[in-house]
């Protein structure tokens, strides 16, 4: 992967329901370009949110992690 | 808000043991904010990015194996 | 240091006669020098093997925990401390507990003591008010105690207990000297990868067998997140990032509780430093949120309370 010319990342988004989830459905209706590189994960609430969760990801490979509420 | 002091403890710790501070991002977008939301998904990747593949606390199961 | 023991020991049977407890914890002389264990008197006859040593490591507020009726538990600073902690946390209540509070003298850290006779065993430690006199087969030396404290006691702030029903002996001086803000969080001045190295320098020898954990009074979960098999958040091996996972998580769940009392150093058979991880924590607790934990009861835990104005400028 570090190979090519460009890296490009993966990231973890973990996304509360009501908030940034909404605010990314709310981007995506409203055609607004972002890049792809977030791998969304709805949470119920920010509360959810677990340092567990954070470690995992990081666990299984992925190169950054996002936490929005 | 609860969640603001594990993650300010937690995110501490993480940079405390070496994960570098632009692995671990929070931050606070209501649903009406799809701009705030778009500019951080740039800042977000972007940041990640400029420091390139992770290194660290990868489970590698070639070794383990 | 025996006129101490000697007076738990009138304690615990006056307790247990006059039926007030139904169980004295406190600390026996263990089978082995310098390794002494928590022991529990049910009756005034096993009172008798009540002991008070430098080498009490153990966090005696671990036992209380789910344990039925009336307790009493010999309790220096720190132990006092978790038991305050665990009252705070509502595993207990006040009444069904006793204090026989002790001025800590500091414990002595058998590593240390070891390290002076690499290769040696050592069959008898004797104890003298200020030195420690070690015996072995064909060897004898007399030690400075000051000298092979622990290092978690060295720093120790509050050597008193902060609750006792009954005072065993003088208070003493609350603190050895130590300035704990000179020791802990010891890799904040390296950069990243340096971190990440002195963490796997740190933990590379651990085996997985969670005796710090099992150890700390503050680890009482039913489950622990290392033994839940679905979702499996931690995996069991030797790899560095399941290791990392564990003790990382692990010093993360003492946040705002851990009283550095070392009994998770002490117990651990292969030496590790956790307390390199917790230490950090324990420093950014007291900077960012004013608090120590288990000084008073009635305290809010820090984790579970939050201001207005806390900080937050890592959130965008
Ligand atoms: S490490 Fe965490 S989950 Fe495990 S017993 Fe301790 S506090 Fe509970
Ligand atoms: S983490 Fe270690 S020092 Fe802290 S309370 Fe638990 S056993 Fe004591
Ligand atoms: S006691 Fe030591 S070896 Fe055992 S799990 Fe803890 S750090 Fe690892």
């Amino acid at each position: 992967m570090s190979d090519n010319a460009e890296f490009s990342p993966r990231i973890a988004a973990f996304l509360c329901n009501w908030c940034s989830y909404g605010a990314a459905d709310l981007a995506g209706v409203s055609r607004l370009q972002y890049p792809p590189n977030i791998q969304v994960i709805r949470i119920p609430c920010t509360g959810r949110m677990s340092p567990k969760f954070i470690l995992a990801a990081f666990r299984k490979g992925v190169d950054g992690v996002w936490v929005s509420g | 808000m609860f969640a603001r002091r594990r993650f300010a403890v937690l995110k501490n710790l993480l940079e405390y043991v070496g994960i570098e501070p632009g692995r671990l991002h929070f931050s606070w977008i209501s649903s009406a904010e799809a701009e705030k939301f778009q500019k951080t998904v740039a800042a977000v990747t972007e940041a990640v990015k400029a420091l390139g593949p992770a290194q660290h606390m990868i489970k590698d199961i070639r070794k383990v194996a | 240091m025996e006129a101490i023991a000697q007076k738990i020991r009138e304690a615990a049977k006056r307790l247990l006669s006059e039926g007030k407890v139904d169980v004295v914890i406190g600390y026996a002389k263990g089978s082995v020098p310098m390794r002494e264990y928590p022991y529990f008197a049910y009756t005034p006859e096993e009172a008798e093997n009540l002991t008070w040593t430098s080498f009490c490591c153990n966090n005696l507020a671990l036992y209380t925990i789910r344990r039925p009726g009336r307790m009493a538990v010999v309790a220096q600073g720190c132990v006092s401390r978790n038991l305050v902690n665990l009252i705070n946390e509502n595993q207990f209540k006040r009444e069904d507990l006793y204090v026989i509070g002790v001025n800590s003298p500091g414990m002595v850290d058998r590593r240390k003591v070891q390290a002076l006779f690499p290769g040696k065993t050592i069959t008898e430690v004797i104890e003298e008010p200020e030195h420690l006199l070690v015996k072995g087969q064909g060897f004898e030396q007399r030690i400075e105690r000051k000298k092979f404290l622990r290092s978690n006691c060295l720093t120790c702030v509050q050597r008193n207990p902060v609750i006792s029903d009954e005072m065993i002996g003088e208070k003493g001086p609350e603190g050895h000297g130590g300035n704990i803000d000179n020791v802990a969080a010891p890799w904040e001045k390296l950069i990243p990868a340096e971190r990440w190295a002195e963490l796997q320098e740190t933990l590379k020898d651990c085996i997985r067998c969670y005796a710090c954990r099992d150890a700390c009074p503050l680890c009482y979960c039913h489950v622990c997140f290392v033994d839940e098999a679905q979702p499996q958040w931690c995996g069991k091996t030797q790899d560095e990032a399941d290791v990392a996972t564990f003790h990382i998580l692990r010093a993360f769940h003492c946040a705002g509780r851990c009283t550095d009392c070392g009994a998770c150093e002490s117990a651990c058979p292969q030496g590790i430093k956790m307390r390199r991880l917790t230490s950090k924590i324990e420093k950014d607790i007291r900077e960012l949120y004013g608090y120590r934990p288990g000084m008073e009861i009635g305290a809010t835990p820090p984790m579970s309370l939050f201001r207005p104005n806390d900080p937050q400028d890592f959130i965008k």
